[in-house]
């Protein structure tokens, strides 16, 4: 096989990111800030996936990248990486989530009782087409309650616990570097589960979601039920150098557990993501209640879903094949021609004489 | 929330406008400060896993960090976003506080962003009260 090297393309590399940016046009701060204030749950995914949470950024790198989700990802991924790792904060109870959203499929009578928050779930969808015709679109203000709802709610789980529905090991005591981290250890099998949920909790939205629906569709072992579905706001609590607890601010999460009964026990999954996205987090926690003593290769078993939603990694090897790949297809080509020389030859040869 | 200090509370989620505007007033009574940092970083945020009771990583927040000192007392700022200006703010009152450079003033600052920011948490809660449901069952 011979090398077929190659080289040119440098001005038209350099024309078709000019291409590409021109037809996005010139943004500046007024168009990053309308993407934010117009789609949050655009933001909070870009940012659940990027395991980075800053909105501003978050929407600088949709505005950037004219909406190209993998790569505003990568673009927030590769800057969090210049930036100083200052410290861990404490990590996020359930119990202390300031809740906007918390119900269960599994039990009506939870407690705590169930709020629906913010949802389309019994929403007609109907399309707002007047607002092409230049109509606004004014949507129906809330009437708020007269009282409000408590700003934490128990744990289903532990209410299940406590009735000898479901089996909760010890909480793990594990705190602040000692807490396993992909972003600095390699990803490897069995995983730890602090690394499949770090995993999870990054996971491309739609890949968690195709594999999720396989396992939900009847391709898993367990079949999820919603035990407690939460969209929700967490303190990010650090120490002043004086040893002062405090909160620097709150972050969107959304957390779910989705349960099957097994045995006389009930089994849990359970996912998390930064941002409010509750697809991903039920797929995901799909796949966790699923993985265990999962068939090799099957789209539940761990290594294939932590590797295949990894969006960062598989949108990138998926692009790769756009690059030169001249030396391995022609060395394909020649095999091929060989092959077709060879049988042309046989047939030559076992051929009757005249 | 668990044991946390409710004057940095309030700074940290006070209205960066008025936080800067107040913590203008205090720089001649500080005298000489020492920026120990002041910078844009990362604070990662573990969650607890509520099947297997798992702590894991959630997930990186951005945010800026003032860290200054006079007179042998520190003060310190962060605060979720990029605002060093912010951060810095919030730096100078804590370190006013514990000087005791008009700490009653800055005392009721705190306490006053702290009022504004649970009416903001109570009109939220309201609002999600409303979508409480009460089944019915037949």
């Amino acid at each position: 096989m011979a090398y077929v090297a190659t080289r040119g393309g440098e001005s038209a590399i350099e024309q078709s990111e000019r291409l590409f940016r021109e037809e996005i046009g010139a943004f500046d701060q007024s168009r990053v800030e309308t993407v934010k204030e117009s789609m949050p749950y655009l933001i909070d995914r870009v940012m659940g996936e990027a395991s980075l949470y800053d909105e501003d950024l978050a929407a600088l790198a949709i505005a950037q990248t004219g909406g190209e989700l993998y790569e505003a990802v990568l673009l927030l991924r590769a800057w969090r990486t210049s930036q100083p790792r200052l410290t861990v904060a404490e990590p996020i109870e359930q119990t202390e989530l300031f809740t906007h959203r918390r119900i269960s499929a599994a039990f009506k009578d939870i407690p705590g009782g169930q709020v629906l928050g913010p949802t389309l779930d019994y929403a007609h969808r109907i399309l707002a087409t007047d607002v092409l015709r230049g109509a606004d679109y004014f949507p129906d203000p809330v009437e708020p309650a007269e009282n409000p709802a408590p700003a934490h709610q128990p744990s289903v789980s532990a209410w299940q616990a406590d009735n000898e529905l479901v089996d909760l090991p010890a909480a793990d005591q594990t705190s602040g570097n000692d807490i396993p981290d992909l972003t600095r250890e390699p990803l490897l099998f069995p995983a730890k589960r602090a690394h499949t949920l770090q995993s999870l909790a990054r996971a491309e939205t739609g890949g968690a979601l195709a594999l999720g629906y396989a396992a939900m569709r009847g391709y898993g072992q367990a079949h999820p039920t919603v035990n407690e579905l939460r969209l929700a706001e967490a303190d990010v609590v650090v120490k002043h150098p004086d040893g002062r607890a405090f909160s620097a601010g709150r972050v969107k999460v959304s957390q779910a557990e989705v349960v099957d009964k097994k045995g006389d026990k009930l089994d849990l999954g359970f996912a998390a993501t930064l941002g409010w996205n509750e697809v991903k987090c039920i797929s995901a926690a799909t796949l966790d209640l699923n993985s265990e003593g999962a068939e090799k290769g099957s789209a539940t078993e761990e290594e294939f879903f932590l590797y295949h939603t990894e969006g960062v990694e598989s949108s990138g090897f998926c692009i790769h094949f756009k690059l030169p790949h001249y030396v391995t297809f022609q060395s394909s080509l020649d095999a091929m021609r060989d092959a077709k020389a060879k049988k042309a030859a046989t047939t030559k040869t076992s051929e009757p004489a005249e | 929330m668990a044991d946390t200090d409710p004057h940095l509370d309030a700074l940290a989620k006070a209205d960066p406008t008025k936080l800067k505007q107040f913590a203008e007033t205090l720089i001649g009574d500080l005298g000489d400060i020492e920026v120990l940092h002041s910078r844009t970083g990362l604070v990662m945020l573990p969650m607890r896993d509520t099947a297997q009771g798992t702590v894991f990583h959630l997930g990186e927040v951005l945010v800026s960090e003032a860290h200054i000192r006079a007179d042998a007392q520190e003060g310190y700022g962060l605060r979720r976003g990029h605002d060093l200006e912010a951060s810095m703010a919030m730096a100078l009152i804590d370190l006013a506080i514990k000087r005791g450079i008009q700490a009653d003033i800055c005392t009721k600052f705190c306490e006053a962003a702290r009022h504004t920011q649970s009416a903001q948490d109570d009109a939220t809660l309201r609002r999600v009260e409303a979508t409480r449901v009460n089944m019915e069952t037949f």
